[in-house]
């Protein structure tokens, strides 16, 4: 990375960090937790979805296990970091068991595969914990908007974070060998199998812990909520359009997403997952590499517009 | 003691009629294109709703309606696999799988929320002056728009089994099915065919859907789930075999509502998930399959 | 009345034909030799449009093949007989005779087609039934090749009929291919058993790597030095 971009970056998590010191609107600070929410749901996702190619159709499932687990565990007692840690290790446990037998599903049965099991575990825990989960009186009446925030801020940070380290890393290029072409992969002792594994439980520790900041942030809800499928087609349709298999595009993606459903709120219900979907529709036949590799494609025809005209590029 | 049981099976049969049915459409066009569409319960969707707003506005008789239905169908199928499906037709396996999957699922959730936008959430259902008619035979009840929905469901089956081995098409598109390139050398235009097969599958799920408003229910976001359970079926019964896929859909009906009467109703929906991801971890080829998928 | 024109082809980044010419005058029985993966089959694929060229062009009489898509060949008069038969395992015998009648003006003269298939491969009638899938691999060569011969082709493309067949098979095959070329079906028979092929051929072309390495009558071939050498041992 650039010293340029490490400025830029570090500028952006200052702004983001200052940001409830100086907006005191709750609704500005709620729309900044969706963002940052979906970016690390979207983030998560493109672990394994982008970088190695698996559809992983059941995100929902991490999401709602990171919920499920830490609101438990907090409402029970347990101070706020071991709920946490607990949600997403429960989400690491259900990716560990069900990995193996799901990656030995060729081609589309691992999406509707994890799809499947996605949508067991939401009508299960649908019919089991019908009852709204509510924050009891002396908690709401100490309820501070700030420290959710940050803790979702910490939590987006902590998945770009470890996915761009793991991306770089010796084991990120074996996920994206994987993802290539596996069986080239495999002859060079490349192990599939442990690379996807490994995608997967990142993928589902994020989630999950995401799942918990969601505990920890909603006053009251269904513990059904977290399971739906819609959690994960967002964050797919987020990766996709920002850019899968690049660390900024789920970022881009989410922003987008949160940004567009508050301008069209006030129109129509919905309407924004309808553009969302032909957006999303969009990327996938024409534009492999969405707004990511629309820019990237902007910058090269810059670039060789100036080496024409005899001008000094810097990249 | 015996006859609510039976009564149960009843039931879960003839609902599994048109899940085998839905299964079929599902089936044909991933038999033949390879690829899945999982927008495939927004076609039924759909289908449910063309039939419903005919009878709510101008009184047809949705057993009547149904050609309607079918032609309304093979227009959309053909319209969305010009507008997306056709583009990808050419792509390599591994791409052509991934983006058709997320094209499909990117469709039905468009799909869906046109609908729930057109026509709101609530659940419509078509009630004519026979919906309530039951014949009752040895105290079992058969209501009779269910017990007609399968035997139409039946009857589309048995014409496309008579199309796919009586007729030319159905020869070639079987053919495809098999080896699509020998089916190239021998003169079958396999563009023609994809989209034929799609229009059929989208036109097979409208059947279904037109059935399911009549004597069951419909509503916007019912699409996910009748494409699940029509991929249930469709792993149960495997692939490469219509008569195994519309006993998949009665093993399904079945299992359903005994399910929900020996354990609980809320179980009733998950039980064919559990099942489908057994059948796919155990047994790839399904029940009735033949090995190659 | 098949004229191939410095055709170069690649499989994706690959480059697999370099510059190959060749050509089959009708009536004749042309063989197109070599060893394995030399680019025999990717050459028929060029002729049938399962795989366009990247230069060079195709003549069949005064058609482009090269522009023309590939279910349309059919309707020109070329058939092929891919290799390992292809044969729709799933279907019956007559179901895949049937399918090889596709075209229109096939399918019109049909049951013709079917009693001069009939006559040249009697097994099939006496298994016309059966599910191909249960033919042994000598019946299903007997099928893709009547199957072939089922749109009443000018030009008959044969990949590797002799392969995995009993030796005992090999010669039948080859004695009912010759019966066929003397039927007046002009014949490109892509061959790995190259003393047959060239015995039975009036022309031949050798393949190496990807390019025409040498041409000349079946017999002159079979008296050249290097051929023998390097493939008859």
């Amino acid at each position: 990375m650039s010293g340029k971009q490490i400025i830029f970056i570090a500028l952006v998590i200052a702004i983001l960090a200052f940001l409830p010191v100086v907006i005191k609107k709750d609704n500005i600070i709620n729309l900044a937790v969706y963002v940052l929410l979906f970016v690390s749901l979207a983030s998560s996702w493109n672990i394994l979805g982008g970088y190695t190619g698996q559809t992983n159709l059941g995100h929902a499932a991490f999401f709602g296990l990171g919920t499920l687990a830490t609101r438990f565990l907090w409402m029970a007692g347990w101070p706020l970091f071991p709920s946490l840690l607990a949600g997403g290790f429960l989400a690491v446990a259900l990716a560990l068991l069900i990995g193996i037998p799901a990656f030995r599903l060729r081609g589309v049965y691992f999406a509707i595969g994890t799809l499947a099991l996605s949508q067991i575990l939401y009508i299960t825990i649908g019919n089991t914990l019908p009852m709204i989960s509510s924050l009891p009186a002396q908690d709401l009446a100490v309820y501070q908007l700030a420290p959710r925030y940050y803790l979702f801020l910490g939590v987006a940070l902590l998945t770009i974070g470890t996915a761009y380290v793991l991306v770089n890393s010796r084991l990120g290029l074996g996920i994206m060998a994987v993802r290539e072409e596996e069986d080239a992969a495999e002859s060079l002792g490349v192990s599939a199998l442990k690379h996807k594994l490994l995608a997967l439980s990142a993928s589902a520790f994020f989630a999950g812990l995401t799942g918990g900041a969601f505990a920890f942030y909603h006053v009251g809800y269904y513990p059904q909520l977290t399971f739906g499928p819609e959690w994960t087609f967002d964050s797919m349709m987020m990766a996709y359009i920002g850019g899968t298999g690049t660390i900024v595009g789920p970022i881009i993606g989410a922003v987008f997403f949160v940004i567009l459903r508050e301008l069209l709120v006030l129109k129509l219900a919905e309407l924004h997952l309808i553009v969302f979907g032909v957006l999303f529709i969009l990327v996938v036949l024409f534009l492999p590499g969405g707004i990511v590799g629309i820019w990237a494609k902007i910058l090269k025809v810059l670039a060789r517009r100036s080496k024409l005209k005899g001008a000094r590029v810097s990249p | 003691m015996l006859e609510p049981m039976v009564q149960n099976l009843v039931y879960g049969i003839l609902v599994g009629a048109l899940y085998g049915l839905a299964a079929v459409g599902l089936s044909l066009v991933f038999g033949v294109t390879k690829f899945l569409n999982v927008s495939h319960g927004e076609f039924l969707m759909f289908g449910g709703y063309a039939s419903f707003w005919l009878f709510a506005l101008w009184r047809v008789d949705p057993f009547l309606s149904l050609p309607l239905a079918i032609v309304f169908l093979l227009v959309i199928g053909a319209v969305f696999y010009k507008l997306l499906f056709g583009r990808m037709v050419k792509l390599a396996e591994g791409a052509k799988i991934q983006n058709t999957l997320l094209v499909g699922f990117g469709l039905s959730l468009i799909l869906q929320n046109m609908a729930l936008r057109l026509w709101t959430a609530d659940t419509r259902s078509i009630t004519t002056f026979y919906s309530g008619a039951v014949w009752t035979i040895l105290g079992v009840r058969l209501p009779i728009v269910r017990v007609a929905s399968m035997g139409i469901a039946l009857v589309v089956i048995v014409a496309l089994q008579l199309f796919l081995r009586r007729t030319y098409t159905g020869k070639a598109l079987r053919a495809t099915v098999e080896n699509w390139e020998a089916a190239t050398l021998m003169g079958i235009d396999i563009q023609r065919v994809y989209l034929l097969s799609f229009v059929m599958g989208a036109a097979l799920a409208g059947v279904a859907g037109a059935l399911v408003s009549v004597g069951y229910s419909i509503d916007p976001t019912m699409g996910m789930s009748w494409t699940l359970k029509s991929l249930v079926v469709m792993v149960l019964g495997g692939l490469g075999s219509i008569t195994g896929t519309f006993i998949g859909g009665l093993v399904l009906g079945v299992t359903e509502s005994a399910t929900g009467y020996f354990l609980s109703l809320t179980y009733k929906e998950v039980v064919g998930l559990v099942l489908f991801l057994l059948v796919l971890i155990f047994r790839p080829q399904g029940l009735f399959g033949t090995k190659e998928g | 009345m098949l004229k191939i024109d410095k055709i170069d082809a690649y499989y994706g980044d690959l480059q697999a034909l370099w510059g190959i010419s060749l050509q089959v005058n009708e009536g004749e029985l042309v063989a197109l030799v070599g060893p394995n993966g030399a680019g025999k089959t990717t050459t028929l694929r060029i002729i049938t449009g399962l795989l366009k060229p990247a230069s060079g062009n195709i003549h069949f009489h005064s058609h482009h093949l090269d522009k023309t898509a590939a279910h349309k060949i059919v309707e020109l008069g070329i058939s092929q007989v891919p290799e390992g038969g292809s044969v729709f395992t799933g279907m019956s015998v007559l179901e895949n005779l049937e399918l090889g009648a596709f075209v229109a003006k096939a399918r019109k003269v049909k049951d013709q087609s079917l009693k001069w298939v009939y006559e040249i491969f009697p097994r099939l009638e006496e298994r016309k039934n059966q599910r191909a899938g249960t033919l042994s691999g000598g019946e299903r060569q007997m099928l893709a090749i009547g199957r072939a011969l089922m749109s009443k082709p000018r030009l008959l493309l044969l990949d590797e009929p002799s392969f995995g067949l009993a030796p005992i098979l090999v010669e039948q095959m080859f004695e009912m291919i010759a019966e066929i070329n003397r039927q007046g079906v002009t014949v490109l028979l892509v061959e790995q058993n190259v003393r047959a092929a060239l015995e039975l051929a009036q022309r031949a072309y050798v393949v190496e790597n990807g390019r025409i390495v040498g041409q000349g009558t079946g017999d002159a071939l079979l008296s050249f030095e290097s051929v023998r050498s390097a493939y008859l041992g």
